[in-house]
């Protein structure tokens, strides 16, 4: 009984992420524990943050967007993906399969985003003895040693709101390392969760909102 | 018909067409052999990693390249459905070298995107699994279906040369024997019931060309919303007004060079003709590509304003200004409209020639400065320009066509230049 009653919770988890803007000084801590995590190789990065200077001088001030994949509930590049190697799971969370993909990069030109990445098959080695030696774990699936023919070398990558970590409990790295707690992580299913009331919140928005492509991350501004 | 017209031509100009044959299969080859190594030590050996594509601008010239050629396929055969669709035999003369440059374009436009591909090895998931919402998928299948239309279609227009040819005492008569698969029936009968197939066919192929292949090939840019200057319904329209164009440029141009190295005549009311209808689709793909162009600087959307900014202003302005204006569109429509010019047969030839060149420029900006915008205010923007390994493996595999084609003309009955027995 109580294991059924654990899968169906499974499911109805639905993840998204809250990011402060108020909050973020635009430290960049959380692009670096992102590359660290994910081990993702040079001109690969699941998470930056943009930073602009809005206003004339002397009247400017700078403003930092954070931006992850938004793990949409409507994905263009789910759509557009002519092989099913990117879809939705039921947590919320888009997924891709990299050992389907076949690196044509039809889903980098249709994210509004900009959040993907070809992994064109650079390497830290030269700066990081033993960085070829595992990959990153995403999706939870380890693909071993780094080569020039081992997945995902060759095929597109994102962020994947650190599932691995989500399954053992663990919230994304970029908002555990967040050094002023402007990440929120948690269960829109939820509505007792933090970020379930953030996102109600009259502060909350979410980017290119006129897309229709229904982000689950949500900004505070 | 003539089977063996390069023999013959042998024995018209001994000396001077050898030469000429050989130096153009020489340099293609030459050209073709330096593209397949640059195709191995980049492509194969460094991957993506020859190219100059970023995850800012992951598309490139082997995609302009890709569109282009599938533009002159496009074209091609709907220039060939006039005759075998709608029986407008006054094109009779160009129909089996317009299926035969349809085919070998599609060929290469194929070998261009399947460098495009950064893991080959997973490519055949594109025909196991198929995502129905994906324009790309779609198109992978429609590629299939319209390349075999264009070889069963080429093959039943020639058939009847081929059975003919069969039994004449020829160096290609076994060759065109075992074409034939041993059909031999050259009645009244075969013959109609053979133009009925080919009507058949060419009605299939024509929505087949203009809204799988073609359209289709649009719409997988034009429905991306995140790129708001390609996200536009006529979009796929100019695409299929350009694809008339060049391929209705190609094949004048095929048509006249080849009567000029095998020194025959051309057929004027014929080439005058194309003229005109070149010139007709290119006023008619100027008129589109205002309308684009003006209700996308209309909206004033930041995105929009950039994107004709870097089209014609950018660095890459020359792409927009010499290529995509000049030499696709003022210059030929001068040529096809000035009274002087317009009935020349060597004018109409430059502007063929003018136009097949320049919509590789119409093709690079219908990619490139999209791209070279960033999706989002604050992401770098793009700068692209192809490295040296790029262009010399495009170059190859353009020397490729263009043997494709001459092979073609060689060892298949193509040339319909005598056309004693009304041709099929």
């Amino acid at each position: 009984m109580s294991a059924n009653k654990q899968t169906s919770r499974d499911k109805e988890f639905k993840w998204a992420m809250v990011i402060d803007l108020q909050k973020c000084v635009g430290c960049d801590t959380c692009t670096v524990s992102c590359k660290a995590e994910n081990r993702t190789p040079p001109a690969v990065s699941y998470n930056v943050v943009i930073e602009e200077t809005v206003g004339a001088f002397p009247n400017v001030r700078n403003r930092n967007i954070p931006r992850p994949c938004m793990q949409c509930d409507k994905p263009p590049c789910v759509q557009v993906c002519p092989v099913r190697a990117s879809y939705k799971l039921e947590n919320g969370i888009v997924a891709i399969d990299n050992d389907r993909c076949i690196g044509c990069r039809y889903c980098q030109v249709a994210c509004p985003y900009g959040a993907r990445s070809y992994d064109f098959g650079l390497s830290y080695e030269q700066e990081m003895v033993g960085y070829n030696e595992v990959q990153g774990s995403d999706y939870g699936k380890n693909h071993g040693e780094r080569n020039a023919t081992s997945v995902p070398v060759g095929t597109v990558r994102k962020c994947t709101f650190c599932m691995h970590r989500l399954e053992r409990g663990e919230e994304p790295a970029c908002v555990e390392t967040c050094i002023g707690d402007a990440r929120y992580f948690g269960d829109l299913n939820d509505p007792n969760s933090v970020v379930s009331k953030l996102a109600a919140n009259s502060r909350a928005f979410r980017l290119k909102e006129e897309l229709g492509t229904e982000p689950r991350v949500i900004y505070l501004l | 018909m003539k089977l063996n017209t390069s023999q013959q031509i042998v024995v018209a100009s001994p000396t001077n067409t050898r030469w000429a044959g050989k130096i153009w299969w020489g340099s293609l080859l030459f050209v073709l052999i330096i593209g397949i190594v640059s195709l191995v030590k980049g492509y194969f050996l460094e991957g993506m990693t020859s190219t100059n594509l970023s995850n800012i601008v992951p598309w490139g010239v082997w995609v302009v390249f890709y569109i282009y050629f599938i533009g002159m396929s496009a074209g091609s055969f709907l220039l060939s459905t006039l005759i075998y669709g709608f029986g407008m035999h006054k094109f009779e003369e160009i129909g089996r070298s317009a299926l035969l440059s349809a085919t070998v374009s599609m060929i290469t436009a194929i070998t261009f995107i399947s460098l495009d591909i950064g893991r080959p090895d997973h490519v055949l998931n594109a025909i196991i699994y198929w995502n129905v919402t994906s324009t790309m998928a779609w198109e992978i299948h429609f590629y299939i279906l319209y390349i075999i239309l264009l070889v069963v279609e080429l093959y039943f227009s020639m058939r009847p040369d081929l059975v003919k040819g069969a039994s004449r005492k020829t160096q290609l008569a076994k060759w065109y024997g075992l074409l034939t698969l041993g059909y031999r029936n050259l009645s009244q009968k075969a013959l109609e019931l053979d133009r009925k197939r080919l009507k058949v066919l060419g009605i299939i192929g024509i929505p087949l060309a203009i809204f799988g292949v073609h359209g289709g090939t649009g719409s997988i840019f034009a429905v991306v919303k995140s790129r708001p200057f390609l996200n536009t319904g006529i979009f796929p329209v100019v695409f299929i007004l350009s694809a008339l164009v060049s391929g209705t440029a190609l094949s004048i141009a095929i048509y006249i060079i080849k009567n000029k190295v095998l020194k025959r005549s051309n057929d004027v009311s014929m080439v005058r003709a194309l003229g005109s209808l070149l010139g007709l689709f290119l006023v008619v793909e100027l008129g589109l590509e205002w309308y684009e162009a003006l209700i996308g600087w209309y909206s004033l959307k930041t995105e929009e304003l950039e994107t004709i900014h870097v089209l014609a202003g950018g660095p890459y302005w020359w792409t927009f200004w010499v290529f995509q204006m000049g030499l696709a569109m003022v210059i030929p429509l001068l040529i096809l409209f000035m009274p002087r010019t317009r009935k020349s047969i060597p004018w109409i030839l430059a502007a063929s020639i003018s136009t097949i060149i320049g919509v590789v420029g119409v093709r690079f900006d219908m990619v490139l400065p999209i791209l070279i915008v960033p999706v989002m205010k604050g992401l770098p923007s793009g700068n692209y320009f192809p490295t040296v390994s790029e262009w010399v493996t495009s170059f190859g595999l353009i020397a490729m066509c263009l043997l494709l084609y001459t092979l073609g003309e060689k060892i298949l009955p193509i040339d319909q230049h005598n056309k004693e027995d009304g041709g099929i």
